[in-house]
């Protein structure tokens, strides 16, 4: 090789080095022309921050908060709710109950239509509903279908029966019959929860398994249309649909979804005019909670830790109390998490369901388990009897997020506190990993958490029912399951005041044998700039919804 | 030359045979020890090695009575005490260090000192302050520090142990050898560090344990790439040929005529392994998955106090502090021991 | 020299395949299925199971695999991106961290070289004391703590460049975040050129072409960086590597969608088919590197090259 050869190698060896950056820097154009230069902060656009991606744009598929806030803003189901949480027509132009609580029959707007021109018709929901209830779909809220109560639901989920023989049928195409097997009082409540949502066969037949991965795979019939997106985007943006029946009163031009998941970085980005709207976390909290842009919500999960009630001590109901009154929720609450989450004394969380009395559930229900040392000490004491055993060894098992983390640490220190002779080792592991191990049964302790579904005490009760599928612990009380059952499609399903309170008693049963030990519900804390108004934000379902929004 | 004049002459000696082994035997134990004496004395020369060596030792010193003199456990939280600034007696009297902390909020700065809320806040003192729940920062990092010091330990073992040995080998028999030695490491190193350590530590138990292994696992192959290529560079060199013509054994062409001449490239390059594994370690806490809590490692109270970082800025100085003094100081003594070690550099 | 080269490339096809039989075998190991989530019940897992496939033999769970994977299908994400082509997820994300990773290695190595030359010709001045204190200091703080505090200050503070990555801002939004990420690689490239540099310059040959007259940056650039090359560019493979995974911290705080982030977000979610896709992506990336730096090798050190072409050497 002569040196002039060689040369000429290094410097292409060199020059290699750059090559990874040149050929990304022509995808990087091409991105660029694609995308529509944005001067978002100006307009009329809500520039918003979430802390995950969207997950799915389907919604029969979609599970999550966040998929769900956006197909909510370009899909309508026949209800909506309203700032206060009630059910309020959407789709649905009329709505017509029969007398038993069995058949409902929907008019369907007459102005309601996709974006691609074709009218929402009363098939779309027949569609997506044979869709939600069929094993093969693999939809996560695919039981929703039986909790709503409609005929042959719970056959056509487990493959008993075909998806055409689920009680829905379109009598016409603006008319949608549901037949029920049995009267369910949140009907119209769930009528509004996204995997109700219609969903247009015959574009899904054109776009197949490519639904929702990109603005043309994408239709809309809601508020807004997509006009930025791809799977798992970290940006999306949105625009008004002006063939929104309701478009007149939509005051935003567009939306603009940003996926940050540090929360200084998002704070940062607010501050400087970038973002609307965003949530805070932890120790922000204290520099912000004065500001008049700072707003507190509630949010109906709640967290508790679940007790393998097959693990050696922890079938001993007294240890299980003695541990769930050892830890100072209100410290937790206050000082840990900071953002609006309150200690809780029960398990169906606050400002969840209004009974037939017109009050929310706490006001008239009890509170349980509150943090007590000295009556903590005392039942483990009893508990030292009843097994013959002095010290104790819990694992507990905790997801891996910054929350999560801190309040198991805190519980840790407090129980050993508390509880002299258990020790409590955590373990910290990726959620999907938390969720599998206690689905086997392969724990002592999990701190976990639910969401409720619909706005009734039964999303949170039917959990804990003997042999039920999330019922971890294994927990069992016959009294308890008697209840519940009945009052999904039982005795008490017929007469709304006696299930009420059966409800409550349930929770009392579940409480005084501490089944679960409940840490706190979740509250949020949100920046909001003071020229906008209008964002409800809500404890079940969809956590925030844009239709009133106005940007000054 | 000199150094006969070193020696003591004798006169009962005087006329004693002086053959020749009598001299050889003179010359080792001369080389031998100026060697060593004069690894010291020019290591002590090197100004920047005196102070890594003086701050690593001051590290190691504070590791071990750190977490036991402040008077709080590592674990230990005191309910009251969270976010508390910095507080040093003597140093608070200047105005610095006093538990005043000023949080920017959007309503305006506010002057907060914590010592002066809470009941009996005047007796106490947190010297490197407390984190968000109330745990002293001044034991955590230092706990900490404990962790970090353990897993350099391990990389560097691992490097010389497993990395420096593959690579020395595989690059001296070359041919087949080299070639499945190297077919091996790309397969392991093929598979990115994210990977195997993510899986690993997912399959095993989250701990000390599987950290170890996980950096046992994936450490030496930058060493050994290096060790490699080094002794690719050397093997054919002909003081290395004039060892084989001599009758040397491979292994003593290896460890006693190679080694020697690559030492100071695989001083450096294990020096950096130190920094790699400790930011394994930091980033396997970042993804959740690293020490377990409430045990600290100087990584993990960095990603921890991160958080708070636009809030509490005082709560990631010091375990970031600490691990960049670690840091400096390890490659300002492995600078100084290059110097004293590379023959070849004595001119320069 | 030909022979070799495709004798590389050879083995670096096949050192591929045995990764992904290794990531396969891995993968099975891992606990959790992908469909654990709280609400589906046990009938409607068994039922995504089987349609996934993964209810299959594992050697048919993996022939399936690798036929795909050449025919460029990774299968589908399970969790992340519930029933969307993993390829359609990568095919998103991989030009951006590879640009990200590209312009931040070009940056590091760069700045890096003419640090480490600096330094070691004016070593042991004022000027090798700074450029081995920033490399230090480069090395020894995390690029996350680069990136919160670059984007504080030139993000928020100054306003000088974007905050958060965002289409329109073209290349501008990689600034901050190459920036940070630069660090590392500049800081490892600056120390190794000096003491590279230093031993070559100090050696027999550069004094010789220097008592000839040759000087300045004809002597630095042709005759010492070159030799001084062959040990530089053993660290680059490994570091562009370290570079991809280590950006997924940095790529999270300034938003970037990058690959980095999906690959957490799979390893969190067990979100097997992405986990596998990235993994091999990840390795063929790094094995095209390690291939062209073998070759570079060779290029540069004849005494490497002939080595391998002729044994007797």
């Amino acid at each position: 090789m002569t040196k002039l050869n060689k040369k000429h190698l290094l410097v292409s060896g060199l020059a290699s080095l750059l090559v990874l950056s040149a050929c990304g820097g022509e995808t990087n154009e091409e991105v660029d022309s694609s995308a529509e230069a944005d001067t978002s902060s100006d307009s009329q656009v809500l520039n918003v921050q979430v802390d995950v991606e969207v997950a799915s744009m389907d919604p029969q598929i979609a599970t999550d908060g966040t998929s769900f806030e956006v197909i909510a803003n370009t899909i309508d189901g026949l209800y909506q709710v309203d700032a206060d949480g009630n059910p309020i027509p959407a789709l649905a132009e009329t709505t017509d109950k029969s007398e038993d609580g069995l058949t409902y029959t929907f008019k369907i707007r007459e102005d309601a239509e996709w974006t691609n021109g074709e009218p929402v018709t009363a098939q779309d929901f027949v569609y997506s509903w044979r869709r939600l209830a069929n094993p093969e779909t693999g939809s996560e809220y695919g039981y929703i279908m039986g909790i709503a109560g409609l005929e042959n639901a719970n056959e056509v989920l487990a493959g008993e029966k075909a998806p055409e023989e689920l009680g829905v049928t379109a009598l016409d195409e603006k008319t949608l019959e549901v037949k029920l097997a049995n009267p369910v009082p949140y009907f119209e409540s769930l009528m509004s929860f996204i995997s109700f949502y219609p969903l247009n066969e015959e574009f899904m037949n054109e776009v197949g398994d490519q639904y929702g991965t990109s603005p043309d795979t994408l239709l809309a019939n809601g508020a807004f249309e997509i006009t930025s997106y791809e799977p798992a985007a970290t940006t999306i943006q949105l625009e008004k649909n002006e063939s929104y029946y309701d478009a007149e009163s939509i005051e935003l031009e567009g939306m603009k979804y940003q996926v940050i998941k540090d929360s200084q970085q998002a704070m940062l980005s607010y501050q400087n005019g970038d973002l609307d709207l965003v949530t805070l976390a932890g120790e922000q909290v204290d520099l912000f909670k004065d500001d008049p842009e700072f707003v507190n919500t509630q949010a109906g999960y709640l967290w508790y830790i679940s007790p393998n009630t097959l693990v050696e001590g922890l079938e001993n109901e007294n240890l299980r109390k003695a541990l769930a009154m050892s830890f100072d929720k209100e410290q937790i609450a206050e000082t840990v998490l900071k953002d609006g989450s309150s200690a809780a004394d029960y398990v169906i969380p606050e400002g969840l369901a209004t009974g037939p009395d017109g009050k929310d559930f706490r006001e008239t229900a009890d509170t349980y388990l509150a943090y007590d040392p000295e009556a903590a000490t005392e039942a483990f004491e009893v508990a030292k009897e009843e097994t013959g055993q002095d010290t104790f060894t819990f694992g507990l098992l905790v997801e891996d997020t910054e929350s999560a983390i801190n309040v198991s640490q805190v519980l840790k220190s407090q129980i050993e506190d508390t509880l002299d002779g258990v020790t409590i080792e955590i373990e910290q592991m990726p959620k999907k990993t938390r969720l599998d191990r206690m689905k086997q049964g392969d724990y002592d302790l999990g701190l976990t958490r639910w969401g409720p579904d619909y706005a009734d005490p039964m999303t949170y009760l039917d959990l804990w029912v003997t042999d039920g599928s999330n019922n971890d612990g294994s927990w069992s009380n016959e009294e308890y399951d008697e209840i519940v059952f009945s009052a999904i499609d039982g005795d008490l399903s017929l007469d709304t005041e006696a299930r009420w309170e059966a409800l409550k008693e349930a929770e009392a049963i579940i409480m005084d044998e501490a089944g679960v030990l409940p840490v706190y519900q979740k509250g949020n804390a949100v920046m909001m700039q003071d020229n906008v108004s209008g964002v409800d934000f809500h404890a079940v379902g969809l956590s925030r919804v844009y239709k009133n929004v106005v940007k000054e | 030359m000199d150094k006969t004049l070193d020696h003591p002459i004798n006169p009962i000696d005087d006329f004693t045979f002086i053959g020749a082994d009598n001299i050889s035997q003179i010359d080792e134990v001369y080389e031998e020890d100026s060697f060593w004496k004069q690894l010291v004395k020019r290591v002590m020369k090197n100004k920047g090695s005196i102070f890594g060596f003086i701050s690593i030792t001051l590290i190691i010193f504070m590791a071990l009575i750190g977490p036991m003199i402040s008077g709080y456990e590592f674990d230990e939280q005191v309910a009251g005490h969270e976010s508390m600034a910095p507080r040093i007696p003597i140093l608070e009297n200047f105005g610095i260090f006093d538990g005043t902390e000023t949080l920017k909020t959007s309503t305006g700065e506010l002057e907060v000192n914590k010592y002066e809320v809470i009941e009996g806040g005047e007796e106490v003192y947190h010297w490197f302050g407390t984190d968000v729940l109330g745990r002293d920062l001044f034991t955590r990092t230092w706990e900490g520090t404990r962790i970090s010091l353990y897993i350099a330990l391990v990389a560097v073992v691992v490097d010389v142990l497993i990395g420096m040995t593959y690579g020395m080998v595989s690059g001296y028999y070359g041919g087949r050898i080299d070639n499945i030695m190297q077919r091996s490491v790309e397969v392991l190193n093929g598979i990115p560090n994210l990977v195997v350590v993510t899986l690993l530590i997912i399959i095993l138990k989250p701990g000390l344990m599987s950290i170890t292994l996980a950096i046992a696992i994936t450490g030496w192959i930058g060493m050994s790439r290096v060790a490699r290529a080094s002794m690719l560079k050397l093997k054919e060199s002909e003081y290395v040929l004039a060892a084989r013509t001599m009758g040397a054994k491979d292994l003593t062409i290896m460890y006693k005529e190679i080694l020697p001449n690559i030492f100071s490239q695989l001083l450096i390059m294990s020096m950096f392994s130190i920094p790699n594994a400790i930011f394994t370690e930091a980033f396997l806490a970042f993804v959740g998955i690293g020490i377990p809590v409430p045990m600290a490692s100087l990584g993990s109270l960095i990603s921890e106090n991160f958080k708070s970082l636009t809030t509490h800025f005082y709560m990631i100085v010091p375990p970031v502090v600490v691990l960049a003094l670690l840091m400096l100081s390890f490659n300002l003594l492995a600078d100084g021991l290059r110097d004293a070690l590379d023959p070849t550099m004595k001119e320069v | 020299m030909k022979k070799y080269v495709l004798k590389r490339v050879l083995m670096s096809v096949v050192t591929l395949m045995v990764i992904v039989l290794v990531l396969f075998t891995l993968m099975q190991l891992l606990p959790g299925s992908p469909f654990n989530d709280e609400r589906l019940s046990i009938e409607q897992q068994q039922v995504l199971m089987t349609k996934y496939g993964l209810n299959d033999p594992i050697p048919v769970q993996f022939f399936r695999y690798v036929k795909n994977m050449l025919t460029g299908d990774f299968g589908k994400s399970y969790t992340i991106s519930k029933d969307t082509d993993v390829s359609l997820l990568l095919q998103n994300r991989l030009p951006i961290s590879l640009l990200l990773g590209g312009i931040s290695i070009a940056l590091g190595s760069v700045v890096g070289l003419f640090l480490g030359i600096a330094a070691a010709l004016k070593h042991n001045s004022l000027l090798d004391s700074a450029a081995t204190f920033l490399s230090v200091v480069g090395v020894s703080i995390p690029s996350y703590v680069f990136a919160l505090g670059l984007s504080y200050y030139f993000g928020f503070q100054l306003g000088w460049f974007p905050m958060l990555y965002s289409v329109s801002d073209g290349l501008l939004a990689f600034a901050l975040p190459a920036v940070a990420l630069s660090m590392t690689v500049m800081a490892t490239v600056a120390r190794f050129t000096r003491t590279e540099m230093i031993e070559v310059l100090s050696s027999d040959y550069i004094q010789l072409v220097e008592s000839k007259g040759v000087s300045g940056g004809h002597l630095i650039f042709k005759h010492a960086l070159r030799n001084a090359s062959i040990s530089i560019i053993t660290i680059l493979g490994p570091l562009v590597v370290s570079l991809m995974t280590g950006s997924l911290v940095v790529e999270k705080i300034f938003s970037i969608p990058g690959i980095g982030q999906l690959m957490v977000q799979a390893i969190q979610s067990n979100d097997y088919n992405v986990i596998l896709a990235l993994a091999f992506v990840y390795s063929a990336l790094y094995i095209f590197v390690m291939l062209g730096v073998d070759i570079m090798y060779g290029v540069l050190d004849p005494r490497i090259r002939l080595a391998k072409e002729d044994s007797n050497g």
